[in-house]
């Protein structure tokens, strides 16, 4: 968190926030056992309902307990997990479309190419992403870790220059 | 070497050194769990209907335990806030509080959901008709008086039928969500081959008693006379010589353990030995992670455990049915070995469980005045070790968020 938002008041202002994503995360959690217990449903909706709310419990646990809310520099992790997350729903959705019980592609793409297979170039263009997600993360790390700070970079310069004026 | 920007932000990425380093774990951490997620995902819709028992999973204290984690969560990031405002006694309460909560989590895993999957079993018999007497026998009174769904019975004679009716209730929830045409088909096809399991627990059984003997001692062996008598003494101080020579009983009618370590060591010194049973011994245990292996091991040609009192699940009192172990095709606990559905399960929830551990440890070195230390050097430092140990808590907890609907309800 900024420097900005260390005040007290502030600090109140996010204990209070707390407390209401904790009781946010508790009902959502009856929600899900209720609906479960009280309605017969099924797979597929049972799925979509439970990971919704699963969902919402998780965005709050990152925006406000993790704080990311107020770490808006940490966007490049940020992109690099939007981008694994897209990975492996693509990944899952191409394997399930081939070997599982979900209908093949119809409609307007299945009368465009004429066929109801996948396109082989997602299938390569998802392992591609396969590739670039490990590697680009890799830069990341490495790139963040070796950059040497501007400020640090400015101190021994003007060291090394001193000697030479005097 | 002094670790540089633990407490003032790096002017480029703008945030403390630990802070980004902490999130870059935890963007490989869900790497790792998203590819356990995405196998689990893959695996349940790929099983074969009938084969993924997510029925069995007690929803309650899946709940519960979701229910404590939120709150050692919230606690965590209220220790953070406490040490903010520079109220370490205040930071104290909360920690011990989520380590409180923490270790709770960890017990009802490991002292009540996978203890009490280990000790209950499901059987698979050879023959279809004999699953049929099984069933008839085991539910013929609890499905005469209620239906799968709870309410009662009206008629108190059960008729032909019934019986089916009820264990396709059991065998729907298990499996299936709903009843379905492909739940019936798969009902109708599973009673008809015989290859539905029967389960419960195995409330005692009847061991093997075995006499032991030993037939004769080989002196070409390798290990001289004076030694193979030192091994015999061990088991039989007065008659070793006598047993060496001439060979003769050494056990009469002892337990399995102890003629399988005389076997082993005596074997070991030269000994040819032979092991019979002589009868079968009513043992009232309910044993953990036993496998088809281990009731039917063949001692002298005999099986070692000749029958099981099996108390039945979903029945009034846990009605006992006998099986006899020659009618066992397969027998196993709920462990990982049971099913693809327990393999992943133990899986996940296993690695999950070890983050919660590791988790613990590093509380309990922050808590510890090896780890209190760092507040009275700098106490802004130590606020922001708190802070990134409260991110990874946070990532433990939300992967709870999502393993609880995909174990659970899904």
């Amino acid at each position: 968190m900024s420097d900005s938002h260390d005040s007290s008041d502030f600090i109140k202002h996010l204990v209070n926030l707390f407390r209401i994503v904790g009781g946010v995360l508790v009902v959502g959690t009856v929600i899900t056992v209720l609906i479960d217990i009280n309605f017969p449903l099924s797979l597929a909706w049972a799925a979509v309902i439970g990971l919704s709310i699963a969902l919402v419990k998780a965005s709050f646990v990152v925006a406000i307990f993790m704080h990311y809310k107020w770490d808006k520099k940490l966007i490049w992790i940020t992109w690099t997990m939007v981008l694994t997350f897209f990975f492996f729903a693509g990944m899952m959705g191409l394997i399930l479309w081939s070997e599982g019980n979900i209908p093949k592609l119809d409609s307007a793409l299945a009368i465009s190419t004429g066929t109801n297979e996948i396109p082989t170039i997602w299938i390569i263009l998802a392992s591609m992403l396969g590739v670039v997600l490990p590697a680009a993360f890799t830069v990341l790390t490495v790139k963040l870790l070796n950059q040497p700070a501007p400020v640090e970079a400015a101190a021994p310069k003007a060291g090394r220059t001193a000697p030479k004026k005097s | 070497m002094e670790i540089p920007y633990t407490v003032k932000p790096r002017p480029d990425t703008g945030l403390y050194n630990a802070k980004l380093g902490i999130w870059l774990f935890l963007a490989s951490e869900v790497m790792l769990f998203g590819a356990l997620f995405s196998s689990y995902v893959l695996l349940r819709v790929g099983a074969e209907p009938g084969t993924w028992s997510m029925g069995l999973m007690d929803i309650y204290v899946g709940a519960g335990n979701t229910m404590v984690l939120i709150a050692s969560s919230m606690f965590v990031v209220l220790a953070w806030a406490q040490l903010k405002q520079g109220n370490l006694a205040g930071y104290k309460k909360w920690k011990w509080a989520t380590i409180a909560c923490a270790v709770l989590f960890l017990m009802v895993k490991w002292s009540y959901e996978w203890p009490s999957k280990f000790a209950h079993y499901d059987v698979w018999l050879n023959d279809a008709k004999v699953l049929h007497e099984k069933f008839e026998k085991g539910y013929h009174e609890t499905a005469s008086h209620i239906e799968p769904g709870g309410a009662a019975h009206d008629n108190t004679d059960a008729h032909d039928g019934d019986v089916e009716k009820y264990i396709e209730g059991i065998y729907t929830t298990r499996f299936f969500k709903e009843s379905s045409v492909t739940s019936e088909d798969e009902f109708k096809k599973a009673w008809e081959n015989g290859t539905l399991a029967l389960s419960g627990h195995i409330n005692s059984y009847e061991e093997a008693q075995i006499d032991f003997s030993i037939t004769r001692w080989k002196a070409d062996f390798g290990v001289s006379r004076a030694d193979a008598t030192k091994v015999l003494a061990k088991f039989s101080e007065d008659k070793a010589d006598k047993l060496l020579q001439d060979g003769g009983e050494l056990y009469e009618k002892t337990d399995y353990d102890t003629a399988k370590l005389a076997e082993y060591e005596l074997g070991q010194a030269g000994f040819t030995v032979a092991l019979s049973v002589a009868g079968y011994e009513t043992i009232k245990k309910h044993p953990w992670m036993w496998g088809t292996k281990r009731v039917n091991e063949d001692i002298g040609g005999k099986p070692r455990v000749k029958s099981l009192v099996f108390g039945l699940d979903e029945t009034q009192h846990h009605q006992e049915i006998t099986l006899d172990v020659g009618d066992i095709k397969r027998l196993s606990a709920y462990e990982p070995k049971h099913s693809t559905f327990f393999g992943i399960y133990y899986t996940i929830t296993g690695l999950h469980a070890l983050h919660v551990f590791g988790g613990i440890l590093i509380m309990l070195y922050n808590m510890l005045p090896v780890g209190l230390a760092l507040w009275h050097k700098d106490r802004e430092q130590y606020t922001n070790r708190i802070e990134t140990f409260g991110l990874f808590w946070h990532f433990v907890d939300l992967v709870w968020i999502f393993l609880f609907p995909i174990l659970y309800i899904l």
